[in-house]
C-alpha cells in the first residue's frame, strides 16, 4: 500500500494540472502554441516563444536524447534509494525534462543516447514519464 | 539617458565586520546555539562601525540580508534610516551604490546574519531552501532531482562531456582554496589543507560531485559599511571603490535547466564582462584577485571562461599552467572562499576583497593589489562588481 507520502511531492501550479491528470490517463501531453507551433515546459500561461496564450494539450512522440546525468549517493526524498540516478533529456520536440533511466542503463557513455517514454506508475500516487535506452 | 563611460567610483566600502567564523563553527558543532541570524548580524554590525570610526548615527541607510526581516533587523540596531531595502551580498552592495547615486543616501549599512547550521536548513529535499525563488529548486522532486549540488552535478557532467574536463581539474579548485584557506586566521577550514588524491578519494554526494566541490553550511554574520565618494575619503583611510558594476540574467526554460546545461551561463558572463571591463577601463589580464561565488567549485571554471580570463573551454589547463592558488597568476577566493572560509552567501568575498585591496591579507595578501573582480552567478543570474583603491 503506497500514497503520495511514500513519494516525492509534486508541484502542482495552476497549468500543472492537466498535465498529472493526462498522464494518469495513459499519455504525457505538453503545451503545444497554437500560434508558433512550440511546445513549453514546464506548463504555462502563454508561450515563451510568441507570448500567444492559446495552446492544446499535445501528445508528444517519446524520443529524446541524453543531455546530461547525475548519480545521487545522498539521498534526501522518500522513493527514492542511494544510489540512483537522473537524466536531462532533450525531447525530439524541443524542451529538456529531467526523468530517469528504466531498465539497463548505459555502461559507459550516456551523453548523446538516444531514448524512448515510458509511463511508471508510483504505487498509487501519480504516474512519471520516465526513459528507457532506445 | 545612460551615465558617462569610465570608472563609477560614486561609493565605497569603508567598513567591514563579521563574526567568529571558526569558534562558532566549533561551538555549534558541540551542540551550543551562539545566536540566532540577526544576533550574528548585530554582532558583525558592530565590528563594521568599528572599523569604519563610526557611530549609530552616522548611519542613514539599511540593507539587510535575505535572512533577517528587514524592520526586525532596524528596531534591533535602532536605525531609522532614510531609505531600506533588502538584498543577496551582490545585490546588497548594488543597491547601495543606487541609493547612493540617487542621492537617497550618504552612508549605508549592509548587514547579514545566518544561523543555517544550528537552526538545520536543508538544501535539498522536500523543504529545499530557495525553492519558492527558483523553481528549478524544487520542480524536478518526484524524479529524484533535489539539491542545488545535483543542478551543478548535472550541469558538470555535460561540461565534461563537451570540453574534455576531468574530476582532477575540478579538484584544483578546492585544493587551491583549501591552500588560501590555511592562510587566513579566520577560515574554518585553516590546518587541515588537502592535496588532489585527498579530493578524489572523498566520497561523491552527487556524482560527478565530490564531499570537497561542496561549500560549508555555517552560522555568521558580516557587514559592510558603504559610503558615497566623498564622505568615504573622510570616514576612511583606505575607501575600497566601486569602479564597476553590471548584472545579465538567463531566465529562458530556467526551470528545464536550458541555461546550464547547453551554454554553462556564458552568454550571460560574456555580456557582464564586456559590461564591467569597459566601465572600469580595464580588462581580465589587470585584475588581481578573483572571487567568485563558490557554493560549488564548478562555478570557478565557468567564470574563468565566462569572463575571458581564458578561452572557453581552456580552465583545466589554466589551473595547471597559470594556477589560482596562492603564487599563482590568477589568486582565486583567496580567503578560501565558501568552499573553505566560510558560507556566508557572497558576503564573506566582499569582506576578503576589501581586505585586498587595503593591504590586509596577511600572509594570503597578494602584492600590490589594485583590482578585485567579484562575480556571482546563482542560476545564471550572473552579476559582477570591479572593486579598486
Amino acid at each position: 500500500m503506497s500514497d503520495e507520502r511514500s513519494f516525492p511531492d509534486r508541484v502542482l501550479g495552476f497549468y500543472d494540472v492537466p498535465m498529472w491528470q493526462h498522464l494518469e490517463e495513459g499519455a504525457f501531453k505538453l503545451q503545444r502554441c497554437e500560434a508558433c507551433g512550440a511546445f513549453r515546459y514546464p506548463p504555462g500561461p502563454v508561450c515563451h516563444d510568441c507570448l500567444s496564450p492559446e495552446s492544446q494539450w499535445t501528445e508528444v512522440g517519446g524520443g529524446g536524447e541524453i543531455l546530461s546525468h547525475a548519480t545521487f549517493h545522498k539521498g534526501y526524498l522518500p522513493g527514492y534509494e542511494t544510489p540512483y540516478s537522473v537524466v536531462a533529456v532533450r525531447l525530439d520536440e524541443g524542451p529538456i525534462v529531467v526523468s530517469n533511466i528504466e531498465g539497463a542503463e548505459p555502461a559507459d557513455d550516456w551523453i548523446g543516447r538516444r531514448v524512448s517514454l515510458v509511463l511508471v506508475p508510483r504505487g498509487d500516487a501519480y504516474v512519471l514519464p520516465r526513459f528507457q535506452l532506445a | 539617458m545612460g551615465r558617462a563611460t569610465g570608472p563609477r567610483r560614486t561609493a565605497a566600502i569603508v567598513g567591514i565586520g563579521h563574526t567568529d567564523w571558526s569558534g562558532d563553527w566549533t561551538r555549534v558543532r558541540n551542540g551550543d546555539v551562539p545566536a540566532d541570524s540577526t544576533g550574528y548580524a548585530a554582532l558583525a554590525f558592530r565590528e563594521a562601525l568599528a572599523d569604519a570610526g563610526l557611530g549609530r548615527d552616522d548611519v542613514d541607510g539599511l540593507i539587510c540580508g535575505p535572512t533577517t526581516a528587514l524592520e526586525r533587523m532596524g528596531e534591533l540596531l535602532n536605525i531609522n534610516p532614510s531609505w531600506g531595502d533588502q538584498g543577496d551580498a551582490i545585490g546588497a552592495v548594488m543597491k547601495a551604490v543606487q541609493a547612493v547615486e540617487a542621492g537617497l543616501v550618504d552612508v549605508v549599512a549592509l548587514v547579514y546574519g545566518n544561523n543555517q547550521r544550528s537552526a538545520g536548513t536543508q538544501y535539498g529535499g522536500p523543504k529545499a531552501m530557495g525553492g519558492g525563488s527558483f523553481l528549478s529548486y524544487v520542480y524536478h522532486a518526484p524524479w529524484g532531482l533535489t539539491s542545488q549540488g545535483a543542478l551543478y552535478a548535472l550541469m558538470f557532467q555535460r561540461y565534461q562531456h563537451v570540453y574534455g574536463f576531468t574530476e582532477a581539474d575540478l579538484g584544483e579548485v578546492a585544493v587551491a582554496q583549501r591552500a588560501f584557506a590555511d592562510l587566513n586566521e579566520n577560515a574554518i577550514m585553516q590546518g587541515r589543507p588537502i592535496t588532489i588524491d585527498d579530493y578524489l578519494e572523498a566520497p561523491y554526494v552527487c556524482e560527478p560531485l565530490h564531499l570537497y566541490d561542496y561549500c560549508l553550511v555555517n552560522d555568521g554574520g558580516v557587514a559592510l559599511i558603504v559610503a558615497e565618494a566623498e564622505r568615504a575619503r573622510q570616514i576612511s583611510e583606505h575607501p575600497v571603490y566601486i569602479e564597476a558594476m553590471g548584472r545579465s540574467d538567463l531566465n529562458t526554460n530556467a526551470t528545464s535547466l536550458e541555461p546550464r546545461l547547453t551554454d554553462f551561463y556564458h552568454p550571460a558572463q560574456h555580456r557582464v564582462a564586456e559590461k564591467v571591463f569597459a566601465e572600469a577601463s580595464v580588462g581580465p589580464e589587470d585584475i588581481d584577485v578573483l572571487q567568485v561565488y563558490d557554493s560549488f567549485s564548478v562555478h570557478i571554471p565557468l567564470a574563468l571562461e565566462g569572463y575571458g580570463y581564458c578561452k572557453v573551454g581552456e580552465a583545466g589547463r589554466f589551473f595547471q599552467e597559470q594556477g589560482i592558488g596562492p603564487g599563482g597568476a590568477l589568486p582565486t577566493n583567496t580567503g578560501g572562499g565558501h568552499l573553505s572560509e566560510t558560507y556566508m552567501q557572497g558576503w564573506n568575498h566582499q569582506v576578503e576583497s576589501v581586505r585586498q585591496l587595503r593591504g590586509q591579507a596577511g600572509a594570503r595578501q597578494v602584492e600590490d593589489c589594485r583590482y578585485v573582480h567579484y562575480s556571482s552567478d546563482v542560476a545564471g543570474k550572473v552579476a559582477s562588481i570591479i572593486y579598486a583603491r
